[in-house]
């Protein structure tokens, strides 16, 4: 979720220089993939779009917010080890925290105007029905509630519940860089203890004035986090990693093709039959279940650094350049990309079903996504 | 305010074109459901026994004759559960206006009143699980999962309306209920169908109709107690309509069908338990 500069250093030296280094134009693996995990989240959040089927949710365990969190932790190592930030003591800590209240601010923006576009489009078309997606009726039914609701993150719309999980992220990335400073194997430990602990105990955050629970469960996902932030330069983390790259790749083949043929064969854990503590074997996305974790390490272990080859290809940096365009921005672009897919849903309701209108919503939704990434950094590096 | 009067009026004249809201379910009940009841050899006179008089009388704003708004099926793990328990509970999830009401509560909370008005002396305890425009396949996931842990006598599910709306396909749609309910079911859970939403234009094209019929067809052959949301609604309206209370536009029909959706669901699952009771005793657990 790290937009601006999060994302840190350039592969090409020769950028580093430029306005606020925000310009760091080069291509590189992390903002690739989370140009492809912004794009694949707009297609997923438009329920019963075609293109839906084509994301990798539909051939494996995981789906892209488990690739989005573990890239979210892998920036904030670069961030963290950036020699040029030189962050560390209170200027790290006010660095997070001011970041943790920019995702907030955006999410309270973006829950604002998502509420304002389902109005709107109701009265627009005179259906109150577009009042009850993704868990919104709450807000028009009893609007004193739920507003606190939302200031207090205790009430989350579908779709838009992926925020307040960053926040608490960025609540405790202080703690988590702090942690990793002394031993990265302590951050691991204590992550997956926690982890562990929130499996066996079902404990999750409740959600309010709508009973339930939040949708990513922040107790468990912060491993997701911690792993990307672990993993985030195996060279120096461990030699292993870096020593052990085709067993790693084989290994990744291996967990990837299992969880395909899963996939294809429809399989998923009969919750009924499973023995305690059940969350371990289910497939849980709220709790981040082992397998949705195997699932993603292993895609992360069969492609990860696949980048650094095929960008020495012309071709494949044309078609990379739009993808870093968008993950280098991911804050901007998720949140436009979440109003877009709104905005999908509403247009895909009021027109006539087929092939050709979900094209189009992707396309422009796409495009928009593009558009908002590119004014962003016009913006941030014209020259002053 | 206003709605408050024209819901007064016009349950006024509902129950003056209706007689008492009881011995009216009786009659259309027979009628409408003959060909259902004969698939299920249940005795026609025991289809719908009277209600105790504390649930008609709860229910007579929102009085629709029972034969308009479920199709009967037997709830016998939640017959079961309350006979050796004393104690019920109940998971809502699903679609739509599962989140209902403000000042009266939301619809679990009320339906958890009015069954525990009915059903004296049984504890029960109806725990929402429910996110508004959900789609059934999103709905699926952690409806299995939820009543793992919760282990509900009963569940209850409210959906279509979204997946209509998103015009997800017939065959996915159908594929994800019936392996749904088939597994709740096969863990001695009983489930309730609840609907669809009624909207008189707009979303009711081919595909709306289509899935409608799915939910039909699910639950006469899986045997399930199905609440058919979209007719009550409709028979709402039109008494209103007719009875110049004006629903004239789709959000006041809205605000005329929410508020009844408590009352619909516990007047079908009170009715259905006293199926079991009554008459066929085919359905009753083991013991």
């Amino acid at each position: 979720m790290e937009a601006d500069s999060k994302m840190g250093e350039s592969l090409d030296p020769k950028h580093q220089a430029q306005p606020r280094r925000l310009a760091a134009r080069a291509l590189n693996e992390v903002d690739f993939w989370r140009g492809y995990a912004l794009i694949a989240i707009f297609i997923n959040h438009i329920p019963g779009i075609y293109f839906e089927q084509f994301t990798h949710r539909a051939f494996g365990l995981s789906d892209s917010a488990e690739l989005f969190v573990f890239l979210a932790g892998f920036s904030l190592r670069y961030l963290a080890e950036s020699r040029t930030e030189n962050l560390a003591g209170m200027r790290l800590f006010m660095r997070l925290e001011g970041r943790a209240f920019t995702i907030y601010a955006a999410q309270i923006l973006i829950v604002s105007l998502a509420l304002a576009l389902m109005a709107g489009a109701a009265l627009l078309l005179d259906t109150p029905l577009i009042l009850q997606w993704n868990n919104a009726s709450a807000f028009f039914e009893s609007p004193i509630q739920t507003q606190v609701g939302i200031i207090l993150l205790a009430h989350q719309m579908g779709y838009f519940d992926v925020l307040p999980l960053y926040i608490v992220m960025m609540i405790f990335a202080p703690l988590v860089v702090v942690l990793g400073r002394i031993s990265l194997r302590i951050l691991l430990f204590y992550s997956v203890t926690v982890w562990a602990l929130t499996l066996i105990s079902e404990l999750n955050l409740p959600t309010w004035p709508v009973e339930g629970v939040w949708f990513f469960n922040p107790f468990a996902w912060q491993l997701q986090f911690v792993l990307g932030y672990v993993l985030a330069r195996p060279k120096q983390a461990t030699d292993f990693i870096a020593s052990k790259r085709t067993e790693l790749r084989v290994l990744g083949l291996v967990i990837t093709g299992i969880g395909l043929w899963l996939a294809i064969i429809q399989w998923s854990p009969n919750p009924f039959e499973l023995p305690e503590p059940r969350l371990f074997f289910m497939n849980d996305k709220t709790s981040l279940s082992p397998m949705r974790i195997l699932h993603v390490m292993g895609l992360v272990m069969l492609i990860g650094g696949l980048f650094d080859f095929a960008v020495r290809w012309k071709g494949f940096r044309f078609l990379a350049k739009p993808f870093c365009l968008l993950g280098r921005n991911s804050l901007h672009v998720f949140c436009a990309g979440s109003l877009l897919s709104l905005a999908g849903q509403i247009v895909r309701f009021t027109t006539p079903a087929g092939l050709v209108m979900d094209t189009l919503v992707l396309l422009i939704g796409v495009a928009a996504m593009l558009a908002i990434a590119w004014g962003n950094e016009w913006r941030i590096t014209w020259p002053r | 305010m206003a709605h408050h009067l024209a819901a007064l009026i016009s349950s006024l004249i509902l129950l003056a074109l209706a007689g008492a809201p009881a011995t009216s379910q009786d009659g259309a009940a027979q009628k409408d459901d003959s060909a259902h009841a004969s698939e299920q050899v249940i005795e026609p006179q025991n289809l719908y026994p009277p209600l105790p008089p504390q649930a008609a009388a709860l229910m007579m704003q929102c009085s629709v004759p029972q034969s308009e708004v479920a199709k009967p099926a037997p709830l016998v793990n939640t017959a079961a559960r309350i006979e050796t328990n004393k104690k019920m509970r109940v998971l809502a999830i699903g679609s739509s206006a599962t989140w209902t009401g403000n000042r009266a509560g939301n619809y679990p909370s009320r339906l958890e009143k009015l069954l525990e008005n009915v059903w004296k002396g049984i504890d029960v305890e109806v725990v929402n699980r429910g996110v508004s425009g959900e789609i059934a396949s999103v709905s699926a996931r952690r409806l299995i999962n939820e009543a793992a842990i919760l282990k509900p006598a009963l569940v209850l599910w409210q959906l279509g309306t979204n997946d209509a709306v998103a015009r997800v396909p017939l065959v996915e749609f159908e594929t994800t209920v019936r392996a749904t309910v088939r597994m709740l079911t096969k863990n001695k859970i009983d489930v309730v169908l609840v609907g669809l939403q009624y909207t008189p234009k707009f979303v009711r094209d081919d595909h709306w109709f289509a899935v409608r019929a799915a939910l039909d067809r699910i639950a006469a052959e899986e045997n399930l107690l199905y609440v058919r949301r979209d007719k009550a609604m409709e028979f709402l309206a039109q008494t209103r309509v007719a009875a110049d209370v004006a629903a004239d536009d789709e959000f006041s029909l809205t605000d005329l069908g929410f508020p009844c959706m408590a009352e619909h669901i516990a007047q079908a699952m009170v009715a259905n338990i006293f199926l079991r009771r009554s008459g066929d005793r085919r359905g009753a657990p083991v013991r």
